[in-house]
């Protein structure tokens, strides 16, 4: 079993090994299925949920078999790459993807805080935040939303969400500030620590 | 607390842990027709971005749940309804002298090709006065296909924007008009019902069992006969080439906003007509949702039954006997085991807003069905 949107072990062998090899024996690549395919099975089913998750792992893997020769191989860790492909494959779905977040605002939270100032003092959960979390990813970008879940649902580095959307470091950070800022906004920006950022 | 910490958390709750299915995906890395498909879909992003998404979404094959039962659906809803009202209501088309002798079992593996028709005349007059004289063209093509055991069913989209080669057909002034390439819905336009099904017969070589029409003011009545049916939006439209303002969100809408919504080609989506293929199977879902409910109540469905009678015709070999097996066996068919497929296509060469099937990705397609058309008893995958 693939543990989910860890590190890769030191030991074995690398991904850009498994794809150079699957270009003169195609069942190779398997292996990189093996590897990665439930950790973009559990990406994708957080932002379009299980119904289409399956699919879009079985296209992703589908395109990046049809691309594995222009596989840059100076790239040991297939991630960024598998990541790219997937986001966008998810950006075809859009519109189901907000209709995902905004359907949360309809499920109750368990807990009900009544201002700002009581959040604080109870201590923001992630179900009291839902709500406002929901509401901000819906209305964000695509472009910027993909920056942030990439970073904080795909485990990426800024560098490797560059490579993930072939787009610059200095790009990826500013999307993931202007990103982060909204959310900040939408849950109340009560964080005192936020504002020496 | 840290937003991309709360923001985990979330993510941690909308988690779902891959099923044990996950494992047929890695079947289709060396499925061969697969791999056709995904070199295809690879290539085509030269043309840019639009043209690559549309080659993409053209020929995804999806099991998603929400387009899933779709136009199967809109079959039994159309088929289902007929069988209260016998054949007194409904037109009945036959066949033509091109088209020679046609056998259908009542048994066996069932092919059924659907056309939603956009008839600008009579009563469709207002959706489009300057086609008035352009005779129907299909709008829409769906080729259901029933396996022999019918505890599956596929339906099979056809891009109306596909070229093809339209076989010799007889014009309604009874000419006979010669084999010629055009886009596949002026076959309807040319000659009828009989004419879109040889030519889908002639290019997929499966064998059409019968044919439904069903025009735009019909599928404008029914839905009012269903007092309406429920979408959601995620952005408002307002698109005035469809006369169409709806706001965001989830609302009920009547037949001439669903009408609208259905055609809309400009303001919604990449402008192609997949895109339409989509929303078209989205607001099916709807009125199957609904159409559920009727039997509750007798005097909508009175209204219903007669608005679905008077806006569809069927061929002549689907008469009443033969709509109650029908009926029967598609309301047994589990959405789940209904796969939704559009033909596998990419941008015409002559014309980057026309379509031409993939090779042989098409054919495979084509094949695996009439493969399974050809056999007396369906095996289940």
């Amino acid at each position: 079993m693939v543990p989910a949107m860890t590190a890769i072990p030191a030991d074995r062998v690398r991904d850009s090994d498994v794809i150079g090899e699957s270009r003169t024996d195609p069942e190779a690549f398997a292996a990189l299925f093996d590897r990665y395919s439930s950790m973009l099975y559990r990406y994708v089913s957080r932002r379009l949920g299980p119904e289409v998750a399956e699919d879009l792992v079985g296209e992703t893997f589908l395109i990046a078999f049809a691309r594995r020769d222009r596989y840059d191989g100076a790239y040991p860790d297939a991630r960024p790459w598998l990541f790219g492909i997937v986001t966008k494959l998810v950006s075809r779905h859009r519109r189901a993807e907000s209709a995902r977040y905004r359907a949360l605002l309809r499920t109750p939270a368990e807990d009900v805080v009544d201002s700002p100032d009581d959040r604080v003092a109870a201590g923001v959960t992630a179900r009291s935040a839902r709500p406002m979390l929901a509401r901000a990813l819906a209305a964000l970008p695509a472009r910027d939303r993909d920056v942030l879940l990439l970073i904080a649902w795909g485990d990426l580095s800024y560098e490797e969400v560059a490579r993930a959307l072939d787009i610059p470091v200095g790009t990826v950070r500013s999307r993931l500030n202007r990103a982060r800022k909204k959310v900040r906004a939408a849950l109340g920006d009560t964080n005192p620590m936020h504002e020496e950022e | 607390m840290d937003d991309l910490k709360l923001l985990r958390d979330l993510g941690r709750e909308l988690e779902h842990e891959p099923p044990a299915s996950l494992a047929h995906q890695r079947r289709r890395l060396f499925d061969p027709s697969a791999q056709a498909q995904a070199r295809g879909q690879v290539g085509g992003q030269v043309g840019g971005r639009t043209r690559g998404r549309i080659l993409m979404s053209a020929s995804r094959r999806t099991r998603n749940w929400a387009m899933v039962g779709l136009a199967a659906g809109l079959t039994a809803a159309v088929v289902t309804v007929p069988m209260v009202l016998r054949s007194q209501y409904y037109s009945v088309v036959g066949v033509d002298s091109l088209d020679g002798k046609r056998a259908s079992a009542p048994t066996g593996p069932l092919n059924v090709l659907v056309i939603g028709s956009d008839t600008r005349a009579g009563s469709n007059r207002k959706y489009g006065p300057h086609m008035e004289d352009d005779g129907a063209r299909s709008d829409t093509l769906l080729l259901v296909h029933l396996p022999a055991d019918r505890k599956s069913a596929e339906v099979v989209s056809i891009p109306r924007d596909s070229m093809v080669q339209i076989p010799e057909c007889r014009a309604s002034d009874g000419k006979v008009v010669a084999a010629h390439i055009d886009m596949i819905n002026s076959a309807y336009a040319e000659g009828g019902r009989i004419c879109a099904r040889r030519t889908v017969e002639t290019l997929t070589q499966i064998h059409v069992d019968h044919t439904i029409a069903i025009d735009f003011s019909g599928f404008k009545e029914v839905i009012d006969a269903l007092g309406g049916v429920e979408i959601t939006l995620p952005k408002a439209v307002d698109d005035r080439k469809a006369k169409l303002r709806l706001p965001a969100g989830r609302q009920v809408v009547d037949g001439e906003q669903a009408l609208g919504y259905a055609r809309i080609r400009y303001s919604l989506g990449d402008g192609s007509d997949l895109d339409r293929i989509k929303r078209q199977h989205t607001l099916i879902r709807a009125m199957v949702k609904k159409a559920k409910d009727l039997p509750a109540d007798p005097a909508r469905l009175m209204t219903f039954i007669q608005a679905v009678a008077t806006s569809i015709t069927v061929d002549a070999g689907l008469d009443a006997e033969r709509i109650l097996y029908l009926a029967r066996s598609l309301v047994a068919v589990k959405p789940s085991a209904t796969t939704f497929t559009t033909v596998p296509v990419k941008p015409y060469p002559a014309d980057q807003n026309r379509l031409v099937w993939k090779q042989p990705a098409a054919d495979k397609l084509f094949e695996r069905i009439r493969r399974d058309s050809e056999r007396t008893t369906a095996d289940s995958e």
